[in-house]
């Protein structure tokens, strides 16, 4: 998931997401990274299927970083969720990915576009995406509030992850979380034993 | 998905000396979604006998009514009760009956014989038994759990190092499936009687 926070260049994002990836229901690797840099400021949370997504993202990364040269300056996010959109929708009918492209460029400050499976590009406040989203769409509605503090968000991040990872089978492990400002990307992890939420 | 992956199961039952253990998660799911983290999978016969049931939820709970039923109905027409061998034979029975329309349960049958020894039996679907002198398991990640049994089981443990090779084999199993997990329980079973802990493990 992705939750803008701020406002306007002081503004920034949270990217999160969980660890697990399943083939099935044995899960395959339980601390993966499904936080991924398409450039400095810029990240996706991808979901889906891992080969697509992480395929999909490399292409990004390499147009985004040829964008950059030419233009001579941080590429906007909108840029990099074009771009996305642009792969997912052209080839819809041989991929299955849901992505979530999200950071912070010079132009717009923070912000946050969801790329589902069809290949549409929505930008929103926050976003969600994978199976555990469910779980959570209830829970994000009544707590989100526009304007957070970045400790706050980071809060609400981990609290909505641990809430889909308990309900979810599909999801679970560690969160890996990445704020992204003016200043660049924090990197911040969250162990199974500090979740702030665990079912009884 | 196949049925018996419908509810999500893990159990493991396993020798030592003079006593038995069995251990089972205590998830509930509804294919992905976990619906309860408290649902028994383990059942008490009678002191010295437990059976562990895995695989379709409302199975398991229908045949843990059938078993009790038919455990009442022994003890008052032979007015003692049943031992290991006999109860897994007729549990056999009961799920051979349904053949063609089976039970989706794989049981787990974990006990102590009028001797003192112990008993362990472990069968598919349709009553196929299987008896060993060591460790059994069934349930949705059964491979990670008879990877953990081989590594961890030692023959002739006490009750409490049992449990800890229990617990840690379960824990460990679970912890890579999907569908099981979300906390778990182990009863220790000994001649002096059973004990039973509640595991904390991952909860997710």
């Amino acid at each position: 998931m992705a939750v803008t926070y701020g406002e306007g260049v002081d503004s920034g994002v949270i990217v999160g997401a969980d660890s697990r990836t399943s083939t099935g229901s044995y899960v395959a690797n339980r601390v993966s990274d499904k936080l991924t840099p398409v450039h400095d400021s810029i990240y996706c949370c991808r979901s889906g299927s891992t080969a697509d997504t992480q395929a999909v993202a490399d292409y990004v990364r390499h147009f985004l970083a040829q964008h950059a040269i030419t233009l001579d300056s941080k590429p906007q996010v909108k840029t990099a969720a074009y771009l996305f959109q642009k792969l997912v929708y052209n080839n819809k009918d041989r991929m299955s990915a849901s992505i979530i492209c999200a950071g912070w460029d010079p132009v717009n400050g923070g912000s946050v576009y969801c790329v589902p499976l069809g290949g549409a590009c929505v930008q929103q406040d926050f976003a969600i995406g994978g199976s555990g989203s469910t779980y959570i769409y209830g829970l994000m509605d009544a707590s989100y509030r526009v304007g957070m503090s970045k400790a706050e968000c980071i809060d609400f991040v981990k609290k909505t992850i641990s809430h889909a990872m308990a309900r979810d089978g599909s999801s679970g492990g560690v969160i890996r979380l990445a704020a992204i400002d003016k200043t660049g990307v924090e990197r911040f992890f969250v162990g199974g034993n500090d979740l702030p939420f665990t079912p009884q | 998905m196949s049925i018996l992956e419908y509810n999500g199961a893990a159990i493991i039952a396993m020798t030592g000396k003079n006593c038995v253990g069995i251990a089972a998660d205590t998830r509930l799911g509804i294919q992905a979604q976990t619906v309860a983290t408290d649902f028994k999978k383990v059942f008490k016969v009678n002191d010295k006998l437990f059976v562990g049931l895995a695989g379709l939820a409302t199975d398991v709970q229908t045949l843990d009514q059938i078993l009790r039923f038919r455990q009442n109905l022994y003890e008052l027409r032979e007015e003692r009760p049943m031992t290991p061998k006999v109860f897994s034979n007729l549990l056999s029975n009961i799920l051979y009956e349904k053949r063609f329309g089976p039970w989706f349960v794989e049981p787990v049958v974990a006990g102590i014989d009028e001797a003192g020894k112990p008993f362990l039996s472990e069968m598919d679907l349709i009553g196929a038994p299987v008896y060993t002198d060591d460790f059994v398991v069934s349930g949705t990640c059964s491979g990670n759990m008879y990877g953990m049994c081989e590594t961890l089981y030692k023959p002739d443990m006490e009750p409490d190092d049992l449990f800890e090779t229990l617990s840690q084999a379960l824990l460990s199993s679970v912890d890579r499936d999907a569908l099981s997990g979300w906390g778990g329980v182990v009863h220790i079973i000994t001649a002096d009687g059973v004990k039973s802990r509640v595991l904390k493990g991952r909860m997710d």
